[in-house]
């Protein structure tokens, strides 16, 4: 990014195209307008709660402490592996929570999975500085502030020589836990929407209860809402590009991109999912 | 940026090897159609074939984003592939005879529009974005649809969502006993997400040579359609999932052993040094 000759960057990060506005804004609209066709009133509100979890999930990643591989090594902050990884674990650890309390209505569902990603990223982010401060002998240090904006802990004093900072500081894992928290409730919301959808399609194209075809109607919420949360995450990632340290981080402020990227493919991948048994048993 | 992940040139170039994963794949899943025409579905292992063609095409798709240097690690590559492509696949199966078709085309619109989204929202500016994502979502979407059609020999929606179990000599139709209503599409999901990813992050770096990571991708195919075969026990008839068991572990043993020469091949070629050549005779 310093080198010579560098495109200047306007405002730290370069806007999205005027094409890709258009290009989103496009897809929306006509998945918004299919969703009603499709599947009238219910397809639109569902789809748009998909919409909403796949942009918590893109702006969730943001505040995921991602360390990479340096991380590994000690010498940058965060936790050592990839964005795609530390999604994937708390986004299914939340959808996990969530489906469990499924039946309970949606505000508890959602609350539920919110938990479970918040409480899935606590302890990893707990272990990870145990391992960094009693294993590995090194203190929490961020390389990005001078200053932990939450306790007022400095950090020059403690950052070696050479790296980029080490260990998981307070605000990282702070970062991490709301990351994960609002990771999980955007998984939740996805597989809620798709579960009702295929709860009241699914009895009356198979000639069934809804108690005999819930295990289809579960599987397949469950396995779309894995899908789209790791499409939504991995554009986040590629935001990203490699290793952020959590909400104090200047990465952080490039997250418009991604909430406008995961609405586009949340809705795209929302009215495929919405509209699964338009076309069964036409050909 | 992050530092550039090193590929070695040369081997076979990409359009032959995605032309012969494209048609390879299309034609081994159109030969399980012909499990129909069959009193059980011994035909089913093609459907692992299909797979293991597109996972050697998507190793090396993945070689080409990857070589851009993401920041995201390779494994990102792996998700967001099979996360777009579980849709794909799942949707295109409700349209019977028609399903590799449906999902081929439909997996290309899916991840020609993430990597749309990829370089004109998210900025990532790769040239190869749009091309790499668009293959790899078709890559995921035939493994989703290969292992799950060699787990339960067809695949048309209807037979993923219905299964059968014997309950006091009585024959028992339910969705529960189904390569969906199972939850297995979750355990296939992460078979090929793992597969897809593991060859190029495995093999990357300074020596990389094509062949030997290729036959990497071939070989963990092969691994997953062990696993897939021992679970289509479940849901096929014995001899038609022993047959399924039979090909996946001989192309899991020949693949690693090749695997294993190359390996050594390149190793000896790093070194740069020379063999003890015995003499003839003995010594």
């Amino acid at each position: 990014m310093t080198a010579l000759g560098a495109p200047k960057q306007a405002g730290g990060f370069q806007p999205p195209t005027a094409m890709g506005i258009v290009l989103s804004v496009v897809l929306i609209i006509v998945a918004l307008a299919l969703s009603f066709l499709l599947v009238q009133t219910a397809g639109l509100v569902a789809l748009i709660g998909i919409i909403i979890g796949g942009v918590l999930i893109g702006f969730g990643v943001h505040f995921v402490p991602v360390g990479g591989a340096p991380a590994a090594m000690g010498q940058s902050p965060g936790i050592a592996t990839g964005v795609a990884m530390l999604a994937a674990g708390a986004g299914l650890a939340g959808l996990f929570a969530g489906a469990w309390a499924a039946p309970l209505g949606l505000a508890i569902a959602a609350a539920s999975g919110a938990i479970g990603g918040g409480l899935l990223m606590a302890i990893t982010c707990t272990m990870v500085n145990v391992i960094y401060v009693f294993g590995m002998g090194i203190p929490a240090a961020s390389g990005k502030v001078a200053k932990d904006p939450i306790t007022g802990d400095t950090f020059p004093e403690y950052k070696s020589q050479g790296t980029e900072g080490h260990g998981l500081p307070f605000i990282s894992w702070v970062g991490g836990v709301i990351g994960g928290a609002l990771g999980g409730l955007g998984g939740t919301l996805i597989y809620l929407e798709l579960l009702g959808i295929y709860q009241a399609q699914l009895p009356v194209i198979l000639g069934a209860t809804v108690e005999q075809i819930a295990p289809v109607a579960v599987s397949l919420a469950g396995i779309f809402a894995i899908g789209m949360f790791l499409v939504n995450a991995v554009l986040a990632a590629y935001n990203i590009t490699g290793t952020i340290e959590g909400p104090h981080d200047p990465k952080f402020k490039r997250f418009p991109r991604a909430i406008i990227a995961a609405a586009a493919a949340s809705a795209v991948a929302g009215v495929i999912a919405l509209g699964l048994f338009q076309l069964l048993g036409v050909f | 940026m992050t530092v550039k992940v090193e590929v070695g040139a040369g081997g076979v170039p990409h359009n032959k090897v995605m032309i012969y994963g494209l048609v390879g794949s299309f034609i081994f899943l159109y030969l399980t159609y012909l499990n129909t025409y069959l009193q059980a579905p011994y035909l089913a292992f093609f459907g692992g074939l299909a797979a293991v063609a597109a996972l050697v095409w998507g190793a090396d798709t993945i070689k080409h984003l990857c070589s851009y240097g993401l920041g995201t690690g390779v494994p990102s590559a792996g998700m967001i592939a099979l996360g777009s492509g579980v849709l794909a696949a799942l949707f295109g199966a409700t349209t019977g005879v028609l399903t590799p078709i449906v999902t081929i085309i439909l997996a290309a619109i899916i991840g020609a529009i993430t990597g749309l989204l990829a370089n004109h929202v998210v900025r990532m500016d790769i040239p190869a974005m749009v091309s790499s994502l668009t293959e790899l979502a078709i890559v995921g979407a035939i493994t989703v649809l290969g292992l799950a059609t060699m787990a339960c020999g067809t695949f048309e929606f209807l037979g993923m969502i219905t299964g059968t179990f014997t309950f006091l000599g009585f024959t028992v139709q339910t969705y529960g006993m189904s390569v969906i209503g199972g939850g297995v599409i979750a355990v296939i999901f992460m078979l090929g997400a793992i597969a897809i990813q593991h060859a190029f992050n495995a093999c990357l770096g300074p020596g990389e040579k094509q062949d030997r990571t290729l036959m990497l991708a071939a070989e963990c195919g092969f691994l997953s359609m062990i696993t897939v075969a021992i679970i289509s026990f479940a849901f096929i008839e014995t001899y038609a999932a022993l047959l399924a068991f039979l090909v996946s572990v001989i192309g899991w043993i020949y693949t690693y052993k090749r695997y294993i020469d190359l390996s050594k091949r390149d190793a000896y070629a790093w070194l740069d040094a020379k063999p003890i050549i015995e003499p003839k005779g003995g010594a």
